[in-house]
């Protein structure tokens, strides 16, 4: 299972080496989110001072790729269901959950060195944060990976139209954005915004990386995010592997 | 015997607007014997079955009733040991666009469980065998038509499986990849490889395959080699174009030499089983009851002459 997992992995990377650029234009948006726009927050922030806009803004801006990146990786499998690439590798002897599980990892995989690239910009900003903290905002990067790129996968496979896919992508994506508090924490809001964020899942993870970069490694918000994500992660994933199963019919 | 399959049905539920869904009997009742080492093609016009009968013998779908064994495992229990023994190369291709042609081959090799050095050295073998060699690092979108089909077929034999599919191996190849294309799967069989294929063409059917089945409308209409098809029908066909068919028509059925008359929309058909020497006959009789012939054709028969017979349409004119 392992092996038929990395089998995958390392045809999609080998691809992905091949053409490189894709990825970094994902991190341009955070970036330049980081760039323009957190300067202008330094009111929002109890002293104001960039390592503090930075500590709120930056895991806003990660959840960012997640949403506008990782979020779009099925795209690539919509043509595979007209091509007869998924139809071939279905009555081949691969083990079929390897054929999501490969590529689910790799978007894992992407999204975490796109993380690590936008969290070297903002320290170059000027964010301080612990080594514990950043590996612990690596965890919950890659587990949101796991989750968008799994409800991508799904989407793809159970709607098989671009046009559809892209538009309802797009239409959950700027609801859970703002209700999540990607720009502002919606701590900043009134009750009913802060309820709402509650049902949530993105809220709770940009609010554990806040608590992370502000280096509140017991918040409550941390080991609740990794289980939301982690178990909407698993049920996406075996929703799009049951769909790449139900592919002919 | 390689596949035998019984009463093989699929019954698909399409979605028509609101909450209303349609039954589509795609297949109703199959029954297929492929011997080892033989070219098996099914013959059909498009929307016949053809394409949902090889998904469910190559456990892609699972079939509404029947059974099919393929190369001695059922379809639907034993599904995996149905995959190790097939290759099957869909009408899609299955070609990674993005990806050359080389890294497919690998991959399909690996998941298959061959070692790294095994599943180069198969690579290497099935890109000389199909010519391939030259464009294996190419992303594939850079290949044209025949090279991807080449690619496709090499791909569902990276495990030099006993059997393979082939589904419309040609559509849409220029003839001179379509005849290469048949050597191909000529050479295949030498090797003792099994091939089900499918297809649309008749000249195909014709000259590639050992028998074949004609599919129309999700049943089997006829059987056999393609010699013995058109020995049924009969040796040789002339075909008319005249005022008065029906009268022609009822004469010349009336004539020995003539096994069966056929007519459409200013069109006759007589078959005959020694065409030679019964054209001078049927001539002079249409002569004596003054019908006048605008043309006329002597031809031998084909296997749309045994689809003729069978459906009642030609297969030219089947949708």
């Amino acid at each position: 299972m392992i092996r038929q997992t990395s089998l995958f992995l390392g045809y999609e990377l080998r691809f992905l080496l091949r053409n490189p650029v894709w990825p970094l234009f994902g991190i341009m948006q955070p970036v330049l989110y980081l760039l323009f726009f957190a300067p202008l927050l330094g009111r929002t922030t109890a002293s104001g001072s960039m390592p503090e806009v930075l500590a709120m803004f930056t895991p806003g801006s990660m959840m960012m790729i997640a949403l506008f990146g990782s979020l779009f990786a099925g795209f690539g499998m919509i043509n595979e269901t007209r091509n007869g690439v998924l139809e071939r590798l279905a009555v081949s002897p691969a083990w079929p959950p390897a054929i999501i599980l490969g590529r689910v990892a790799k978007d894992m995989l992407v999204l975490v060195i796109q993380a690590i690239l936008v969290m070297g910009v903002a320290m170059l900003m000027g964010l301080r944060i612990g080594l514990p903290a950043f590996l612990i905002m690596l965890l919950l990067m890659a587990v949101t990976g796991l989750f968008a790129a799994s409800l991508s996968y799904g989407l793809a496979l159970a709607i098989k139209d671009e046009n559809g896919v892209s538009q309802l992508v797009q239409f959950f994506a700027m609801p859970l954005t703002l209700i999540a508090g990607l720009f502002l924490p919606v701590s900043l809001g009134p009750d009913w915004l802060q309820t709402l964020a509650r049902f949530n899942p993105l809220y709770y993870g940009v609010e554990a990386g806040r608590s992370l970069f502000r280096g509140d490694l017991g918040d409550s918000t941390i080991p609740i995010a990794f289980a939301l994500l982690i178990g909407l992660a698993l049920i996406t994933m075996v929703w799009s592997m049951r769909s790449l199963r139900r592919l002919a019919s | 015997m390689i596949i035998e399959a019984h009463g093989l049905r699929k019954t698909f539920h399409a979605k028509r607007g609101r909450g209303k869904t349609e039954e589509v009997e795609a297949v109703r009742g199959i029954d297929l014997e492929v011997q080892k080492g033989e070219i098996f093609a099914a013959l059909g016009p498009n929307g016949a079955g053809k394409t949902t009968t090889v998904r469910m013998l190559a456990t892609f779908i699972a079939p509404t009733a029947g059974t099919a064994r393929v190369a001695g495992f059922d379809v639907v229990k034993e599904a995996a040991k149905v995959r190790e023994n097939i290759g099957y190369v869909s009408q899609a291709g299955g070609v990674d666009e993005n990806n050359p042609g080389i890294d497919q081959l690998l991959l399909a090799g690996r998941i298959a469980g061959l070692s790294k050095k095994q599943a180069l050295a198969r690579a290497d073998e099935l890109l000389a065998a199909f010519s391939l060699t030259e464009i294996a690092r190419r992303p594939a979108r850079t290949l044209s038509g025949g090279q991807k089909r080449r690619f496709s077929i090499a791909l569902g034999l990276v495990t030099a499986p006993p059997l393979v599919f082939l589904d419309e191996p040609t559509t849409g190849l220029d003839p001179q990849n379509r005849a290469n294309l048949w050597d191909e799967v000529r050479a295949l069989r030498d090797r003792g490889t099994s091939v089900l294929l499918t297809t649309h063409y008749l000249d195909e059917a014709d000259a590639l395959c050992d028998r074949l089945v004609i599919i129309d409308h999700g049943t089997v209409v006829a059987e056999g080699t393609p010699s013995s098809l058109k020995k049924e029908v009969a040796g040789d066909v002339v075909t008319l174009k005249l005022k008065g068919v029906d009268e022609a028509a009822e004469v010349l059925r009336a004539q020995s030499y003539v096994k069966e008359v056929r007519t459409e929309e200013g069109l006759l058909r007589a078959y005959l089983d020694d065409g030679e020497h019964g054209l001078p006959h049927l001539l002079r009789v249409l002569e004596e009851r003054d019908l006048t012939l605008e043309s006329i054709s002597l031809d031998r028969a084909t296997l749309d002459d045994v689809f003729l017979r069978h459906t009642g349409r030609s297969l030219r004119d089947a949708a």
